[in-house]
């Protein structure tokens, strides 16, 4: 268990380093979401499911930074170590492969929940959003973040290159956080445009947040906790699976 | 069983890459414990592949490979094996500190026993100055220092070593020397390659001389050349290959030698 805790601890101590990148950027940026669609729509858009905007977008707002720091955090670690070999130390070293795997998920996990801590902090001074269901708030925090850890895990060792990394986090990630309710609940939206979003895996993960945070939302908490649950595990197997047989990563 | 058995030990090993190339053929080898042997060949020879199939960096095809005695991919072995790769590979993240204390820790060891042992490399290393500089910031020489530190840092007992002294300048490689001529002292085992024909005659007790994934010849150094009879080792480097070259498997029959 030693090299698992050092590995936690080198992944934690990378997000720590690099704090000004990994934590402050990402959460200057969603307060500036808060602030600038929040406060100023919020005088056009009162209220939305009987809850203020400026509160209303909250709960997807710290979703999607998170989501997106635990994503590309492991991506880029994990392509970084390949790149420039020092993954070798860890894969020569007498751990086992569960222990490698979520030695390198806890990095993203980390520096999400620090984002996510300090987004919360924040939203409670400047729109005093509330936690109502802080168990749901925790379990569907934490099955969103084994999913896009683990799938940063699977693209960090899969890519070939920089660009491949950043073409998931900005085609894929990105705009299914944007159009994942976020920003509005589905409800307001016309056909097919309601129904193509239950196709959205962020949704439901916004969904299941906003569900903690406010007591409501679009769909059930345990749809949201369900479909999350069915995405995180076999993309988490995955990594799994790659750091056991070593595919992509040994010849 | 760890005072009988070999340092390694390799039983039909066949590495196959996905393009097809077959980088080691059925490759048989056996280093006793306590032994500085040396692995010699040409480049694509299959030393680096031999190395990184032992450590675990590569999936082997097919074949049986034993570290003191144990399965090379067992966790017991792997604490037991140190690796200096060619290649630079310091992690950009950490400091010359937190390189060793990381490594330690990846191979089981506590912080207490990390950090004191740490220091203890950073002295041998003559590495002082630098205890807290990124690999990034540090020379060329710095970083080969701090590459054999962090191999040592476990204390293995098998500590392989692909060309450490590449491209550096003589008073480091003199230097080099010392250290790895001092740890084989107190009894580690080491595999050493090399391109450097005199380092080999220099340092190894024996020698392998490998090509086209076979083993073509294996004595200590006195033995080859009277084995070629020649009056030195790189006339033997030079005849075992050519032999080997003409040969259609690209082979000579070590028994015939």
């Amino acid at each position: 268990m030693t090299g698992l805790v050092w590995l936690c601890k080198r992944e934690t101590l990378r997000v720590s380093k690099l704090w000004t990148q990994t934590v402050l950027a990402p959460v200057i940026s969603s307060i500036l979401f808060i602030l600038v669609f929040g406060l100023s729509l919020g005088g056009r858009i009162r209220q939305v499911s009987d809850v203020d905007y400026e509160v209303f977008i909250v709960p997807g707002l710290i979703t999607m930074g998170m989501v997106q720091a635990a994503y590309a955090n492991n991506a880029s670690s994990i392509f970084q170590a390949r790149f420039d070999r020092y993954i070798h130390d860890v894969l020569s070293a007498p751990m086992r492969p569960w222990q490698v795997t979520l030695g390198y998920t806890v990095g993203g996990i980390f520096r999400a929940l620090a984002i996510g801590a300090s987004l919360l902090v924040l939203s409670l001074v400047l729109v005093d959003v509330p936690v109502e269901r802080p168990f749901a708030l925790v379990a569907a925090v934490g099955l969103g973040l084994v999913l896009f850890s683990a799938l940063g895990v699977v693209v960090g060792i899969y890519a070939e290159t920089w660009d491949h990394t950043t073409f998931i986090a900005n085609i894929v990630i990105l705009p299914l956080s944007f159009v994942g309710g976020v920003f509005y609940s589905i409800d307001v939206l016309p056909a097919p445009w309601e129904e193509l979003s239950h196709f959205n895996p962020i949704f439901y993960l916004v969904q299941g947040v906003r569900f903690g945070f406010l007591g409501e939302s679009d769909v059930s908490i345990w749809l949201s906790l369900g479909v999350t649950a069915a995405l995180a595990l076999p993309v988490y197997g995955w990594s799994q699976w790659l750091f056991t047989t070593g595919r992509r990563l040994k010849a | 069983m760890f005072r009988d058995a070999p340092a390694l030990r390799l039983r039909g090993l066949t590495k196959r890459y996905d393009d097809g190339t077959v980088a080691l053929q059925d490759f048989d080898l056996e280093i006793p414990s306590g032994a500085f042997f040396g692995l010699l060949g040409p480049n694509g020879a299959g030393k680096t592949t031999l190395i990184s199939a032992v450590c675990n960096l590569i999936r082997v095809t097919s074949g049986e490979l034993r570290v003191f005695g144990e399965p090379h991919d067992s966790v017991t072995a792997r604490s037991w094996v140190g690796l200096a790769e060619q290649d630079i590979n310091l992690d950009r993240f950490l400091n010359v500190r937190e390189t060793l204390v990381y490594h330690g820790g990846y191979f089981g060891m506590g912080r207490e026993e990390a950090e004191r042992r740490a220091e203890e490399m950073i002295e041998a290393f003559g590495l002082q100055g630098k205890r807290d500089t990124r690999a990034p910031r540090l020379s060329g020489g710095q970083r080969r220092r701090l590459l054999l530190a962090r191999a040592l840092m476990h204390r293995p007992r098998l500590v392989i070593l692909d060309e450490p002294t590449a491209s550096v300048d003589f008073e480091l490689r003199q230097e080099l020397w010392r250290y790895i001529r001092a740890l084989h002292a107190e009894g580690t085992t080491i595999l050493l390659t090399t391109h450097y024909l005199e380092e080999a005659e220099e340092l190894c007790e024996e020698i392998a001389l490998i090509r086209d994934g076979h083993l073509i010849a294996r004595d200590s150094a006195e033995g080859l050349r009277d084995h070629f009879g020649v009056d030195r080792l790189t006339d033997v480097y030079v005849k075992a290959m050519a032999s080997a070259a003409s040969t259609r498997l690209g082979r000579v029959r070590p028994d015939r030698l």
